[in-house]
């Protein structure tokens, strides 16, 4: 028994519309502590949408989330309180613009009472070491570069402390030679013990570092499996079709 | 969650304007009685300010002494004859003496006194003019004074003689508009242009000997009230016929040479004199359109961001409450508005509201939701990653407004702020019209006593474009420094 995993995201028959758009149908989908989920699909197959659910900033119409035991669509559960240990990487970055880089991670910790300024700031320092930005702390956050960007907010979200942390396409809006420097971040992330959920393109990466692959399309949950069984014996025509397109070989 | 974070600013605000109306019902604590008078501002030689600002006129003069007779002590209102007028009938004044025309439908509304001056109505041209004869009027255009019993009269001959009437509010405007030749010919009480033309105004009483609808000129006071006021004024107005003071009085006003109230001739003919011989006056009125400005600017704004605030709330009630009040606010005019806190809001409440109070409340009304309306556009205008980053951190919908949404916002709206700010210095001037003494008004009465209508308006267009210069610079310097 000791060796079961924990269950920390539990999701049941999610159901979401957006008038008469059917964008997710019954998806249920469990994820372990520690593992690394990677969802793939076409766009607007319904996998952002998914992964917006899981903290709440999508609300869908009907089902089950369960996160660390909380049930969020319960109208009782502080919502707040949950979103602490989820972090959150935008496609888009969302940096606060009127803060530097600094006060940008230490923003959250020093609001609600997790850390002082100082141990707040400290913390945002070693992890701009980690993400090997360590001489932009007091720079104003417009003055950096796509990939600068994305990294910043991965310390950002990780300043918090959460237990798990999603990525909604994290390297879609970058220039290509950007994109390795925030998937190496990533990689490292995930060799922790991190429990990760990702939306991507990128497949390369999907296959090196998931546990799981997860293939999108339609608003349904078509295939999963490890990532050879996703990528070298798919089942799903739709799912060959997919990686017809997208590997290109 | 959120309404519980508003309550507090909300209660502030309530609190705020309750203190305001408070402010207007101040307890007298004298034993005399005292009267609140209404008059109007400009309309000698009944009422009108001498060169040393003091207001004077044979009401005035009646007035004092019929205070002074009977032990009671009065607060003079001075605005534009109709709104001084409406006071009374709505309670907010206990009297009105402004050379005011006894008639029937006025009896209706008000109890007068006998009569204090015999008038008429005289129509006037200027000399010289090709128009000798009221039928001469046939297709041209009279100048009318909006309420007035000689703008009724003229009103009614309309028909008879063929002309088109303009209504003015204030005397001096009307009588320009005759002498620089906009309108043809204007109708007044024959006392009233008499003064006017022996003070210089260029104009021509073209029926000296044939006024019409010619009748008694009266104190006035809301039907069935202050009964006591109208008969102390009436018994203390024969005595100073007897004895010799009432003819004192009229004499004073209707035979004096112009200099003894309008000051010497020579300090009226440049620019420099009028300001060299009114600049207490000037000061004065700068100084209350300042104060009205500033406290209008400070107290609109907060107002004005708390509108911005409910309009981004995640409750419909407050988002509701917001939208509606900058709707209703922005779509009435800023002189309706006056009015209607000024003189029908008091009926209304029961209460008096001081004319600073009223003007400052309509700036803060109107203000406010044009600067609601830009703010909440700020706000809304910050990219919405930026608050989903927020709340996904933890943050509750508050902190993310409070730290990320508003300052980000509020940095855009800053040019229509500086904006605003200029349009509510402008704005004081349409206060005027509830006779709050700032510059325009000041102007007006000053033009009203000496009838120097392009040199008095030519100081005060530049005085309002200096304050607007300098509030432009201070403004920029405050953009450069948020910046």
């Amino acid at each position: 028994m000791s060796e079961e995993k924990k269950v920390k995201v539990h999701v049941d028959k999610v159901n979401k519309s957006y008038g008469d758009n059917h964008v997710l149908r019954d998806i249920s989908l469990d994820v372990m502590d520690n593992e690394v989920v990677v969802m793939i699909g076409p766009s607007g197959s319904g996998k952002s949408t998914f992964l917006r659910m899981l903290n709440l900033l999508e609300k869908p119409d009907s089902g089950v989330i369960d996160v660390d035991g909380h049930d969020i669509l319960d109208p009782k559960t502080n919502i707040n309180k949950v979103r602490e240990n989820i972090g959150m990487v935008f496609q888009n970055f969302n940096l606060f613009n009127n803060y530097t880089v600094l006060e940008n991670i230490t923003l959250a910790p020093v609001q609600l009472g997790k850390m002082t300024k100082a141990e707040a700031e400290e913390k945002a320092k070693e992890l701009l070491e980690t993400v090997g930005l360590p001489d932009k702390a007091n720079v104003s956050v417009n003055s950096l570069s796509g990939g600068q960007k994305q990294r910043v907010a991965i310390a950002r979200a990780l300043a918090m402390n959460p237990d798990i942390m999603l990525f909604d396409e994290p390297t879609s809006a970058l220039d290509p030679e950007m994109v390795g420097d925030v998937l190496e971040v990533m990689k490292r992330l995930a060799k922790t013990g991190m429990t990760m959920v990702i939306v991507t393109h990128e497949m390369g990466f999907a296959k090196q570092v998931a546990n799981r692959v997860v293939f999108f399309e339609s608003g349904k949950i078509q295939e999963s499996g490890t990532p050879e069984q996703i990528f070298t014996a798919p089942k799903n025509e739709r799912l060959q079709t997919f990686l017809s397109k997208v590997m290109h070989a | 969650m959120v309404t519980k974070r508003y309550k507090p600013l909300l209660a502030v605000m309530v609190a705020f304007v309750l203190a305001i109306f408070m402010a207007g019902t101040r307890a007298d604590a004298a034993q005399k009685p005292n009267y609140i008078i209404s008059t109007d501002a400009a309309y000698a030689p009944f009422d009108f300010q001498d060169k040393n600002n003091q207001y004077v006129g044979i009401d005035m003069d009646i007035l004092k002494e019929v205070a002074k007779r009977n032990n009671f002590t009065y607060t003079l209102k001075p605005m534009s004859f109709n709104a001084a007028a409406q006071m009374v009938a709505n309670g907010q004044a206990d009297g009105i003496i402004a050379g005011m025309m006894i008639n029937d439908a006025r009896k209706q509304v008000y109890d007068v006194s006998d009569p204090y001056y015999q008038s008429g109505v005289a129509w006037i041209t200027k000399p010289n003019s090709k128009i000798k004869s009221l039928s001469d009027l046939k297709g041209k255009t009279v100048a009318l004074k909006t309420g007035t019993a000689a703008a009724n009269y003229g009103a009614s001959l309309k028909d008879k003689y063929g002309f088109k009437v303009k209504y003015f509010n204030d005397t001096d405007t009307m009588y320009n508009d005759v002498v620089n030749g906009n309108t043809a010919a204007t109708f007044e009480d024959y006392p009233v242009i008499q003064y006017a033309i022996k003070n210089g105004m260029k104009l021509e009483v073209r029926n000296p000997k044939d006024l019409g609808n010619g009748g008694g000129v009266g104190f006035f006071v809301k039907k069935g009230e202050n009964a006591l006021l109208l008969q102390q004024f009436n018994t203390t107005l024969a005595e100073m016929k007897k004895d010799g003071t009432y003819d004192k009085i009229i004499d004073k006003y209707l035979n004096s040479s112009q200099k003894t109230f309008v000051g010497e001739a020579s300090d009226n003919n440049s620019m420099w004199g009028i300001l060299k011989s009114n600049k207490s006056a000037f000061w004065k009125g700068l100084v209350e359109t300042t104060k009205l400005t500033v406290t209008g600017i400070i107290l609109a704004s907060l107002w004005g961001l708390l509108l911005g605030l409910m309009g981004t709330a995640q409750s419909k009630f407050w988002r509701g409450l917001s939208t509606t009040i900058i709707y209703a606010f922005r779509g009435l005019p800023l002189m309706v508005l006056a009015f209607f806190i000024y003189i029908g809001l008091p009926g209304v409440i029961g209460m008096k509201i001081p004319a600073f109070t009223a003007g400052l409340l309509t700036l803060i009304l109107n203000e406010g939701a044009y600067t609601g309306a830009f703010v909440r556009g700020g706000f809304d205008s910050v990219n919405v990653g930026q608050m989903e980053a927020a709340r996904s951190l933890g943050l509750s919908h508050r902190q993310a407004m409070w730290k990320v949404i508003v300052p980000q916002g509020l940095k855009m709206t800053v040019p229509s702020f500086v904006n605003q700010f200029i349009i509510t210095l402008k704005d004081t001037s349409i206060l005027s019209a509830i006779g709050i003494l700032e510059l325009t008004q000041t102007g007006t009465l000053i033009v009203a006593r000496n009838s120097q209508g392009f040199r008095v308006w030519g100081i005060i267009a530049i005085i309002y474009l200096v304050v607007i210069t300098l509030l432009t610079w201070f403004s920029n310097w405050v953009e450069k420094k948020i910046n």
